[in-house]
């Protein structure tokens, strides 16, 4: 079986592609007591316009992957919860803007609850009835995040920098849209992304990898499936320059919340890991906790513990997250801006590059001890063409002229975009 | 589950330590416990606000910054909370095992030093804390209290507390009372900075590949701590609930109803009854299985989560619930259904198997993080009880669903509490 190894890390990974095309990753942890599973679908809620195999082109409501995600937990035999409790596991799944991902943790029974996880993704059953009373439910997630400040800013900022590309819709769609959703829609979507090919099985823990992978190909050689085929994602052309500079949305908060940030442009050819993790680099250097611009912030009462920083990046997207609250919003993107292009101008000094980079491998090797981190960022990293065991190594690879020449693309003006939350008394 | 913490004492810290292979980190958590008063919960509240902007060696906040991230980024910060009658600050440290790196300082040594001056050897001038430092954490507090009404789940929770709880310290938020910060200066806060290092219990722990002689000798050059010997924490004051139910409704500009309900148990962490209300909370509301889940959200759609928590430290039970906020009065009646419900039995053989397999499971899941485990076994310091993963399971698995049944006749409904929107009724 072909096999992964990792001897710095001291990680072995068992990794098979399946006949119908299934991916299957596993990662003993001796000494573990738990196991983890997550199965993923390259399917998010950013797939809303697509060809299905066949040839037809779709376009499907707003927030019907996570809708999705929510049905497939019912079975005719009733609710798949119960069936997992009775076996001790834990499950649950979210959905992102280019991932669906399925999961359960257990510490007996792994043998019946992987089965048990396979068994219900790849078993839809929708009926009217069973989705008409799915959309109080979902309406009540969807208000709940509406009172949800960082939740709304967050979307407000996506919306202000993206004109075309999905990523500015709330991945759980609206209450309109939900209500709009009917079984066949479920139905497409599903025998469209839920091949075996376009998914991924990811095991971590205490499990014995030769048996869990004998396990997982008795069960699928048991399932047939249509013969797949590529999936035709539809994008429109994204300008390059924001859609609105300043998005203000209304909500009573203590005080404004801000985020902005630069619209990138991930381009076509790139490492896309290469590119994540120098963008990362990049902004950490110059916004971290120990930073100077940080703490003049903070000593000036421009931002407090809740500033961050983030650049999130996937298919035809990428864009830096930056901010938290803040008393005087304006203030805080001059402030931060102008020390973004200065920067850009001047370079990112070596000592303090060396000493991000440093933070940042500590950080990777601590996130190495959490099962759940590894079956997460090991599938999002594998969709990016990447490795996440070889992250450390192209961290360390990382030169600085390459995190000063990723900061001058960056940071531009005309890719600014500013989303703000604030109570209507303040404005 | 071979693994076992080893304990020593230096002084009044206790030391606890688990040596294990299986983390690729060195886990420390220091937790500095004193009883939860009136007068004393905001200074103690400010204390590792401070605490984190400076010590001796590293007076500067950007120097004591960058001391972390050359220790690989060692991951620190402080949490503040209640636990039973107490406030708790809690500081932890998770570092890298020099093994994964090439680092020629032993890395635990260096983690355990700079956890030592944080607690013990702060920033001063003249002899008390900067009053720069103070002046700008004074700012941070009330920011970070003034934060909850931002997160509606948060605050309706608090609310419900406060609310419930309005005789007793515990009404107090963790994070102190906003309008006593401004009193508080660099004197008075090294006075009462003081005070509390000598009275707090104090419980070092580590998880990771080392001992605890190596834990110790670290533990002594590292900590600059009163002379004396360990305390122990009192058992928390068990109120009983109101006589009459009180229904709070309060009025923000929010889209969502916020449901919460809070329940006295008469009973605690190192109750004989506990195992058993813990099975009574997974058949209410911990899981996807449980009644709440099942009828609030299943059955009759009103909302996406509704569950309950079991504050075992202090004896509260609560539920809580988004809904639509015309459905208060139908949702309040199917959470207070459930409640009846299981006092009258009415849960299957099914229920209490599938309940204890996912409490198990948890006991069971903690074993594999090394901050699970520790805030286990803190759990038993807290509250005197003596329990194991593997004895606390067989208590689980002991439970009989006559002993739940009973359990739900000690869960005494005390407060409804619930958050809607401005807009008058009709």
């Amino acid at each position: 079986m072909p096999l992964l190894e990792y001897p710095t890390l001291q990680e072995k990974i068992w990794h098979e592609k399946l006949d119908n095309g299934l991916d299957v990753f596993i990662l003993p942890k001796p000494g573990f007591t738990k196991t983890y599973a997550t199965f993923t679908t390259k399917y998010g809620s950013a797939d809303n316009h697509f060809t299905v195999p066949g040839g037809e082109t779709v376009r499907v409501p707003d927030g019907i992957a996570h809708f999705l995600e929510h049905k497939m937990f019912e079975e005719p035999e009733g609710d798949i919860f119960s069936a997992f409790a009775s076996q001790g596991a834990a499950a649950n799944a979210y959905t992102s803007f280019d991932r669906t991902v399925y999961l359960f943790s257990a510490t007996k029974d792994i043998a019946a609850n992987l089965g048990t996880l396979l068994h219900f993704v790849q078993n839809p059953y929708f009926t009217d009835e069973n989705v008409e009373k799915e959309k109080g439910i979902i309406v009540q997630e969807i208000d709940m995040y509406r009172d949800n400040p960082d939740w709304r800013v967050y979307f407000g900022l996506n919306e202000a920098m993206y004109e075309k590309h999905p990523v500015r819709i709330d991945i759980a769609g609206t209450a309109d849209s939900v209500r709009s959703i009917t079984k066949e829609m479920l139905y497409d979507c599903y025998h469209t992304f839920y091949h075996p090919s376009n998914m991924t099985l990811f095991v971590v823990g205490g499990v014995d990898p030769e048996e869990t992978m004998a396990q997982v190909k008795r069960d699928q050689a048991g399932k047939t499936f249509g013969p797949g085929g590529e999936i035709g994602r539809l994008f429109e052309d994204e300008p390059k320059t924001v859609k609105q500079k300043k998005k203000e949305i209304f909500l009573p908060v203590s005080l404004p919340k801000c985020m902005f940030g630069f619209k990138d442009d991930p381009g076509t050819g790139r490492d896309a890991i290469r590119y994540e993790l120098s963008s990362k680099i990049m902004l950490e250097s110059v916004l971290g906790s120990s930073s100077t611009l940080y703490q003049s912030l903070y000593d000036d009462n421009l931002i407090s513990d809740s500033f961050g920083h983030e650049f999130n990046t996937g298919p035809g997207y990428a864009f830096s997250v930056i901010g938290g609250e803040t008393p005087d919003p304006d203030e805080l993107v001059r402030r931060v801006t102008e020390a973004m292009y200065e920067a850009a101008s001047a370079g990112i000094p070596e000592e303090i590059f060396e000493r991000t980079r440093r933070k940042r491998i500590g950080a990777m090797l601590r996130m190495f001890n959490s099962p759940e981190a590894i079956a997460s960022e090991f599938t999002r990293y594998r969709h990016k063409g990447g490795d996440l065991f070889r992250a450390v190594e192209v961290f360390e690879s990382l030169t600085l002229d390459e995190v000063n020449e990723r900061l001058r693309e960056h940071a531009k003006p005309e890719q600014l975009a500013v989303a703000v939350v604030r109570s209507k008394a303040s404005s | 589950m071979s693994e076992q913490f080893q304990r020593g004492t230096l002084g009044r810290l206790r030391l606890h330590v688990l040596p294990t292979k299986r983390f690729k980190t060195f886990a420390v958590s220091l937790f500095a416990g004193v009883p939860l008063t009136e007068s004393g919960v905001t200074p103690i509240a400010l204390t590792p606000f401070v605490l984190r902007r400076g010590t001796r060696s590293y007076p500067e906040t950007i120097s004591f910054r960058e001391k972390l991230d050359e220790l690989y980024g060692a991951g620190f910060g402080f949490d503040l909370y209640k636990r039973g009658d107490n406030q708790i600050v809690n500081f932890r440290l998770d570092i890298i095992n020099d093994r994964f790196v090439s680092s020629s300082e032993p890395l635990l040594g260096e983690a355990l030093s700079f956890l030592g001056e944080v607690l013990t050897k702060p920033a001063t001038e003249n002899g008390h804390f900067r009053s720069k430092y103070i002046e700008a954490e004074k700012t941070t507090v009330s920011k970070r209290i003034d934060a909850i009404i931002n997160d509606k789940i948060r605050y309706a929770s608090e609310r419900c507390i406060e609310e419930m709880c309005s005789n007793e310290p515990y009404r107090l938020l963790a994070l102190g009372r906003k309008d006593e910060l401004a009193a508080i200066d660099g004197a008075s806060l090294y006075e009462s900075y003081t005070r509390w290092l000598s009275q707090a219990n104090l419980d070092l722990y580590v998880a990771g590949d080392t001992t605890l002689e190596e834990v110790a000798a670290f533990a002594k050059r590292s900590f600059d701590l009163p002379d004396g010997a360990p305390s122990a924490y009192a058992p928390p004051t068990l109120a009983e609930a109101r006589p009459e139910v009180q229904t709070i409704q309060e009025r923000l500009e929010v889209g969502q109803g916020k449901l919460n309900m809070g329940l006295r148990v008469g009973a605690s962490y190192g109750s004989d009854e506990y195992a058993a209300l813990l099975v009574y909370n997974g058949l209410l509301g911990a899981f996807p299985h449980s009644k709440l889940f099942v009828n609030v959200r299943e059955k009759a759609s009103l909302a996406y989560y509704a569950s309950s928590r079991l504050d075992g430290h202090k004896g509260l039970l609560t539920l809580q619930s988004g809904i639509e906020i015309k459905n208060f009065e139908r949702a309040s009646r199917i959470m207070q259904e459930q409640l009846e419900a299981l006092k009258a039995g009415d849960f299957s053989e099914t229920d209490v198997q599938r309940t204890k397999a996912m409490i198990v499971n948890q006991l069971r899941e903690l074993q594999d993080s090394a901050f699970e485990r520790i805030s286990f076994d803190f759990s038993n310091v807290l509250s005197g009880a003596n329990r194991t993963g593997e004895s606390f399971i067989a208590d689980i698995e002991a439970v009989t669903p006559g002993q739940a049944t009973a359990a739900a006749h000690l869960a005494k409904l005390d407060t409804i509490y619930f958050l809607r929107d401005l807009k008058e009724e009709g």
